[in-house]
C-alpha cells in the first residue's frame, strides 16, 4: 500500500519506515486500548453487574496495571526516540557539505532559483537569478545537493513532498538542507507556510536530470547568462545588504 | 448580602448580575453563538475545498483572501471564543461555588467584569470582517512578518492599522485573556478560601482541581504572549522591528512566545474536559474514580512539563536541531502523565455497573476519539517524521481529534449532565443519543480519510488542491468530498441538540434535586440553585466518590452525610 | 446564614489578598516575558550600549528615589489604617499619589528629550543612519518604561478611588491591597532602571 509520495531521494525511504515504525506501536496500542474500553462496556454493562464493586484503585495492587501500560508506553517511545533521532541527525544536524550548490529564495508568492557562478558558491556576485513564475530548478540525480535557503519578506517554506522535506525560510536567516534525488523527473516544490493571499499559487519545480543533461543544461545557462562578477545586481544586492544587518542566528549558516 | 430576598431588575438578574450561575449562563450563550459563527466559517470552506471555485450556497464566492481570512478565524474563535468559555469559564463558574459549597465566587464583580470584557473581545474580533481590508487571514498563529506587514499600504496612519484586521485581532486576543485572568484569580482564591467545611483538599472534585490548574497553567504562560502581543501591535501600528529581520529583530522570537503559551492553552482546554469525565464516569460506573490522588497528582505532573515542550510546534522553522531533540524528548515525556489519566478514567469502568445515559456516551466517545488523536500524537512528536509531516492534513486530522472530541464531546456530556441541575429541567433522552450517534458518526466521516490525505502531501492552508500533482487525483479529491459531506452532515445533526433544548424549555419535565444519584455538593441543593445556592451550607464528611461502599443501603453516599 | 463567612473554614489569608497576589505574579509574568526578550536581544547586539548612553541616568535615579519614597509614603497609610485612622491614611495615600505624579512629570520630561533627539518607538532617524538595531533598542525601552508608566498610573488611580472609599472610616483594609500593588509597581522599576539606564 502506497499511502506516500513516490520515493525519489535517499532519505525519503528512512522517513516513511520511520512511519511504519511508529505505527506499529501506535496500532499495537490502539487495538489493546479499544479492547480495554469496549470490553467492560459489555461486561460491566447495568445488565450484566447489577451490583459495582469497590475500587479506589488507590491500592498498589489495582494501580499496578497503569504502572505497567505505563511502563510499556515509555519503553516504546523511548524506542521511536532512538530510531528517529538517526534520522535527524542525518537530515538536519549533520548535512553533507559537498556537492551542487543552490540557493531557493522565497518571495511573495514565487520560489526564485539561484545557480551559481562560475565560483561554485551561492550569494556572490556572479549568481544566476531565475525569477519566474512555475519556474524549473535543474539540479543533478544522484549528487548532493545543498540548498541555501532564503527569504525575502515573509515567513515561507520549502516542501518538496517527494523528499519528504519541509523546512521554513525567514527572512534575515539562511537555513541548510540538503537532499539526494535517485530518480529523474519533475517534482513539485510547494510553499507550505501560509504567506498571504497567492500562497495556494506558490509552486515552482525541481527537476532532476541525468548527470549529461545537467551538465548540458548549466552550460547553456552560462552561455545564455554570460555570469560575471558585477556589482549592481539587484538581487545580490537585496539578498546582500539583509545578510550583512542581521547577524544570523542560525549556526549552520556560518560554516 | 442577603441572598436574592430583595427584587432585583430585569438587567442586575440576567444582564449584569454578579451571581456565577447567570454568568456561566453567559459564558456558555456567549461560546455556543460563537461556534455557530465558527461552524459557518468551516462549513464555507470546507465546501470550497471539496467543489472549487462553485458557488457555496449561503454564501456565495469564496475569493482566497476570504478563504485565508475563514481558516485564520475558525481556528481563532474554536480555540479562544468556543472552547475557553464553554470548558474553563461556563464550567467553572457553574461549577466551583457549588461543588466546593460556597455562595458565590469571591469576587462576583470581579467575575461580571471577567464576562462583560469577554463579551466586547467577540464584538472586537467580528468587527474585524467589517474594517476595509477585511479580517486577518495569515493563520491563527499570526507568525510576523506577514502579521506585522499585513497593512498593505506603505505608510499607513495610525488609525488606519490600528483599525486592520490583525490589529483588531490582537486587541481581541489581549482582552479574552484580560478576561480569563479575571475569571482563573476567581476561580483559584474561590477554592482555596471559600470551601465548605470539612472540604480538604483531597476531598475536593476532580473538575474543580483540575479547572483550577488549568487557571494556573493559564496564568503562568500567558503572560509572555500578553508582552508578545504588545510588541506585535506596535509593530504594525508604529512601525517598531521587535519582529523584524531588517531592523535587528527577530521573527522566530513571536513563535517561541506564541507556543510558550499555545501549548500549555491546549492543556489549559483538555483538563475541564477530563474533569467532566471525573465526574461522569464514577456516576454511570457507580463506583470510585480509580485513583483520584495519583490522577491529581499526574496531572499536577504534566501541568509543569506543559511549560517545557512548546518547541516541538516549531520543529521545521529553523530553530538549532540540537534543540528539537530536547522538545521531542519532553513531548514524548508528557504523553505519560496524560497516558495514566485516561489509563485511569477507563479503569473506572472495570468491575463498575454502567449506565448507558447520554452523559455517559459523550464521555466514552470523548475516550474514544481522544485515544485516536493523542496516537497521532506520536508521529508527530518525533522530529524526524515532523520534518515531512509538519502543517500537512495529518496535522489538521490529529489535532481536530483532540481538540473536537475535547472541546464539544466534553463540553455536551458535561451540558446533558448539568443541565438538569442548573436549568431546572429534564432534557430528552432519545433525541440525546441520537445527538451523540450522528455527532460521532459524521465527526469521524469528516476527519478520518484527512490522515490519508496528509501523508499523500497535502498541505494545510490551500484553497484549491487541483494545482498540486500529488494530491489532485484519485482517491485524494474523493476524500476531500468525503470531508465536505462529513462536515456538512456533523452541523447538520447539532439541529437535534437545539431542538432538544427548545423542546425542554418549553415543555420539559422539572427535574429532581439529584436525578444521577451522586454524590457532590452540587446535587444537595435544589434544581436549580436558587441565588446564594444553598439554604444551609453543607459540611462534607468525606470524599467526592464513594459509590458502592460495602455494607451501605444505597449505592451512593453524599459527600456531606453524616455516615 | 446569609453571609460567605459562615461557608469559610480554612482562612488564613484574607481573599483579597489572596487575589491581589496572584494578580500580581501575573503581571510579574508579564514584565518578566518583555525583559527576558530584552535580555536576549541585549546580549545579542553589544552595539545597544550605545543607544543607552542617551538615556539619562540622573532622571532614572531621580525617578527610583521618588517611587521608593512613595512606596514609604503607602506603607505609612497602611499603617495607619491598621490603627484605624482614616484620616491619615488618607494624607499618607495622597503622598503617595503625588509621588506618582512627580514620576509621570519626571518620565514625561525625559521622554520630550529623547524624542527631540530623534530617539522614539520606531526611530526613523536611526534607522536612515544605518542603525537599525539601535532603534530596536528605543523600541524596548519605550515599550518597557511605558508599560510601566501605565502602571503606575492604574496604580494611582487604584489609590485614589480607595482613598475616597475609607473616608468614612469602611474598607480600611483595601489600603493593604493598594499598598501591595504599588509595591508592585516599584518593583518593577527597580529592575528596568538598572536594565535600560545603568548598564551601558
Amino acid at each position: 500500500m502506497n499511502i506516500f509520495p513516490e520515493n525519489v531521494t535517499t532519505y525519503a525511504g528512512e522517513i516513511d519506515n520511520l512511519f511504519w515504525l511508529i505505527f506499529t506501536f501506535v496500532a499495537i496500542a490502539f487495538v489493546i486500548s479499544v479492547i480495554a474500553l469496549i470490553y467492560p462496556m459489555i461486561r460491566y454493562s447495568n445488565k450484566n453487574s447489577p451490583k459495582a464493586e469497590y475500587i479506589t484503585g488507590e491500592k498498589k495492587k489495582h494501580f499496578k496495571w497503569i504502572t505497567i501500560a505505563l511502563v510499556l508506553l515509555a519503553m516504546s517511545d523511548f524506542v521511536i526516540l532512538v530510531v528517529e533521532h538517526g534520522t535527524w541527525d542525518k537530515i538536519e544536524m549533520n548535512p553533507p557539505t559537498d556537492g551542487v550548490r543552490v540557493g531557493i529564495t522565497g518571495i511573495q508568492w514565487n520560489w526564485v532559483f539561484t545557480y551559481p557562478g562560475p565560483d561554485g558558491k551561492i550569494n556572490t556576485s556572479d549568481d544566476i537569478v531565475i525569477n519566474e513564475m512555475e519556474s524549473e530548478l535543474h539540479v543533478p540525480v544522484n549528487t548532493n545537493v545543498i540548498m541555501e535557503l532564503r527569504s525575502r519578506d515573509v515567513i515561507h517554506n520549502v516542501f518538496l513532498p517527494n523528499a519528504r522535506l519541509k523546512q521554513d525560510v525567514l527572512p534575515g536567516r539562511t537555513n541548510i538542507r540538503w537532499v539526494n534525488f535517485t530518480k529523474e523527473g519533475k517534482y513539485e516544490l510547494i510553499c507550505s507556510q501560509i504567506c498571504g493571499v497567492l500562497h495556494s499559487k506558490m509552486r515552482n519545480f525541481i527537476v532532476v536530470d541525468s548527470k549529461e543533461k545537467y551538465d548540458a543544461f548549466m552550460k547553456d545557462l552560462y552561455e545564455k547568462h554570460n555570469p560575471k562578477p558585477k556589482v549592481d545586481s539587484p538581487a545580490k544586492v537585496a539578498t546582500d545588504s539583509l545578510q550583512a544587518k542581521v547577524p544570523s542566528a542560525d549556526s549552520t549558516a556560518k560554516k | 448580602m442577603e441572598n436574592g430576598q430583595h427584587q432585583q431588575s430585569f438587567i442586575q438578574k440576567y444582564i449584569f448580575s454578579t451571581d456565577h450561575k447567570v454568568i456561566g449562563m453567559q459564558y456558555a450563550i456567549n461560546g455556543l453563538l460563537m461556534a455557530i459563527a465558527g461552524g459557518f466559517l468551516a462549513y464555507v470552506f470546507r465546501y470550497n475545498l471539496a467543489f472549487p471555485g462553485k458557488d457555496i450556497p449561503l454564501f456565495g464566492q469564496l475569493s482566497p483572501m476570504q478563504y485565508n481570512t475563514f481558516i485564520t478565524n475558525h481556528g481563532m474563535i474554536m480555540v479562544f471564543w468556543v472552547g475557553m468559555p464553554l470548558l474553563l469559564s461556563s464550567l467553572g463558574n457553574f461549577l466551583i461555588p457549588t461543588m466546593v459549597g460556597t455562595d458565590d465566587m469571591a469576587f462576583p464583580t470581579l467575575n461580571m467584569l471577567s464576562f462583560w470584557i469577554f463579551f466586547v473581545s467577540s464584538i472586537v474580533l467580528l468587527l474585524a470582517f467589517f474594517v476595509p481590508g477585511g479580517a486577518y487571514g495569515g493563520g491563527w498563529t499570526m507568525y510576523p512578518p506577514l502579521s506585522a506587514n499585513a497593512y498593505m499600504n506603505p505608510n499607513p496612519d495610525f488609525f488606519q492599522a490600528l483599525f486592520s484586521g490583525a490589529s483588531l485581532m490582537l486587541l481581541a486576543v489581549a482582552l479574552e485573556f484580560v478576561a480569563m485572568l479575571m475569571g482563573g484569580i476567581n476561580f483559584v482564591v474561590t477554592t482555596i478560601n471559600k470551601r465548605a467545611k470539612g472540604m480538604t483538599a483531597f476531598r475536593i472534585p476532580l473538575i474543580v482541581w483540575f479547572i483550577d490548574i488549568a487557571s494556573v497553567i493559564f496564568m503562568f504562560a500567558v503572560g509572555p504572549l500578553v508582552a508578545g502581543a504588545f510588541m506585535l501591535l506596535l509593530d504594525i501600528t508604529v512601525g517598531t522591528g521587535f519582529f523584524d529581520a531588517a531592523r535587528g529583530g527577530d521573527p522566530i522570537l513571536w513563535q517561541h512566545l506564541f507556543w510558550f503559551f499555545g501549548h500549555p492553552e491546549v492543556y489549559v482546554l483538555l483538563l475541564p474536559s477530563l474533569g467532566v469525565l471525573g465526574e461522569i464516569l464514577p456516576v454511570f460506573s457507580r463506583k470510585p474514580l480509580f485513583a483520584y490522588k495519583s490522577i491529581i497528582y499526574m496531572a499536577l505532573f504534566s501541568a509543569v512539563l506543559s511549560v517545557v515542550v512548546w518547541a516541538h510546534h516549531q520543529f521545521v522553522s529553523g530553530i538549532d536541531p540540537r534543540m528539537a531533540t530536547f522538545f521531542s524528548i519532553g513531548t514524548i515525556i508528557i504523553s505519560i502523565p496524560f497516558a495514566g489519566i485516561f489509563l485511569a478514567f477507563m479503569a473506572t469502568l472495570w468491575g463498575g455497573s454502567i449506565k448507558f445515559t447520554t452523559p455517559m456516551l459523550f464521555a466514552l466517545g470523548f475516550i474514544g476519539l481522544f485515544l485516536v488523536g493523542g496516537l497521532t500524537g506520536l508521529f508527530l512528536g518525533s522530529n524526524a517524521f515532523d520534518i515531512y509531516a509538519h502543517d500537512s492534513y495529518f496535522v489538521v486530522a490529529h489535532f481536530h481529534y483532540t481538540l473536537f472530541p475535547d472541546i464539544f464531546f466534553g463540553f455536551f456530556a458535561a451540558f446533558y449532565y448539568w443541565f438538569p441541575k442548573f436549568v431546572g429541567k429534564d432534557l430528552d433522552k432519545t433525541l440525546g443519543k441520537i445527538h451523540f450517534w450522528l455527532t460521532t458518526i459524521f465527526f469521524n466521516l469528516t476527519f478520518f480519510l484527512l490522515f490519508f490525505n496528509g501523508l499523500a502531501g497535502e498541505h494545510r492552508r490551500i484553497n484549491n488542491y487541483s494545482f498540486f500533482g500529488n494530491v489532485n487525483k484519485e482517491p485524494y479529491t474523493t476524500f476531500e468530498k468525503i470531508c465536505t459531506v462529513g462536515a456538512i452532515l456533523l452541523i447538520l445533526s447539532q439541529f437535534v441538540f437545539v431542538i432538544n433544548l427548545i423542546k425542554t424549555l418549553r415543555s420539559g419535565k422539572k427535574a429532581a434535586k439529584n436525578p444521577w444519584n451522586a454524590t457532590t455538593l452540587e446535587w444537595v441543593t435544589d434544581s436549580p440553585p436558587k441565588h446564594g445556592n444553598f439554604d444551609t451550607f453543607p459540611v462534607v464528611y468525606r470524599g467526592p466518590y464513594e459509590y458502592s461502599v460495602p455494607g451501605c443501603n444505597e449505592d451512593y453516599l453524599p459527600q456531606n452525610q453524616e455516615n | 446564614m446569609s453571609n460567605s463567612s459562615t461557608t469559610v473554614d480554612i482562612r488564613q489569608t484574607p481573599q483579597g489578598r489572596l487575589g491581589m497576589w496572584i494578580l500580581i505574579a501575573g503581571e510579574l509574568i508579564i514584565f518578566g516575558g518583555l525583559i527576558a526578550c530584552y535580555l536576549l536581544n541585549r546580549i545579542r547586539y553589544p552595539e545597544w550600549g550605545m543607544e543607552a548612553v542617551h538615556t539619562s541616568t540622573f532622571f532614572g535615579a531621580l525617578n527610583t528615589a521618588v517611587l521608593l519614597l512613595s512606596s514609604f509614603t503607602i506603607v505609612l497609610a497602611h499603617t495607619a489604617a491598621n490603627n484605624m485612622k482614616p484620616r491619615k491614611a488618607q494624607m499618607y495615600m495622597m503622598l503617595t499619589i503625588i509621588g506618582g505624579l512627580l514620576f509621570l512629570v519626571n518620565k514625561s520630561i525625559e521622554y520630550s528629550r529623547e524624542i527631540s533627539e530623534g530617539l522614539t518607538f520606531s526611530s526613523p532617524k536611526l534607522v536612515a543612519s544605518g542603525k537599525e538595531v539601535g532603534s530596536l533598542f528605543w523600541s524596548f525601552y519605550y515599550i518597557m518604561t511605558g508599560l510601566h508608566a501605565l502602571h503606575v498610573v492604574v496604580g494611582m488611580t487604584v489609590i485614589f478611588i480607595i482613598m475616597l472609599q475609607i473616608r468614612k472610616g469602611n474598607n480600611l483594609h483595601r489600603v493593604e491591597l493598594a499598598g501591595m500593588y504599588w509595591h508592585m509597581v516599584d518593583l518593577i522599576w527597580i529592575f528596568l532602571f538598572p536594565l535600560l539606564y545603568i548598564a551601558k
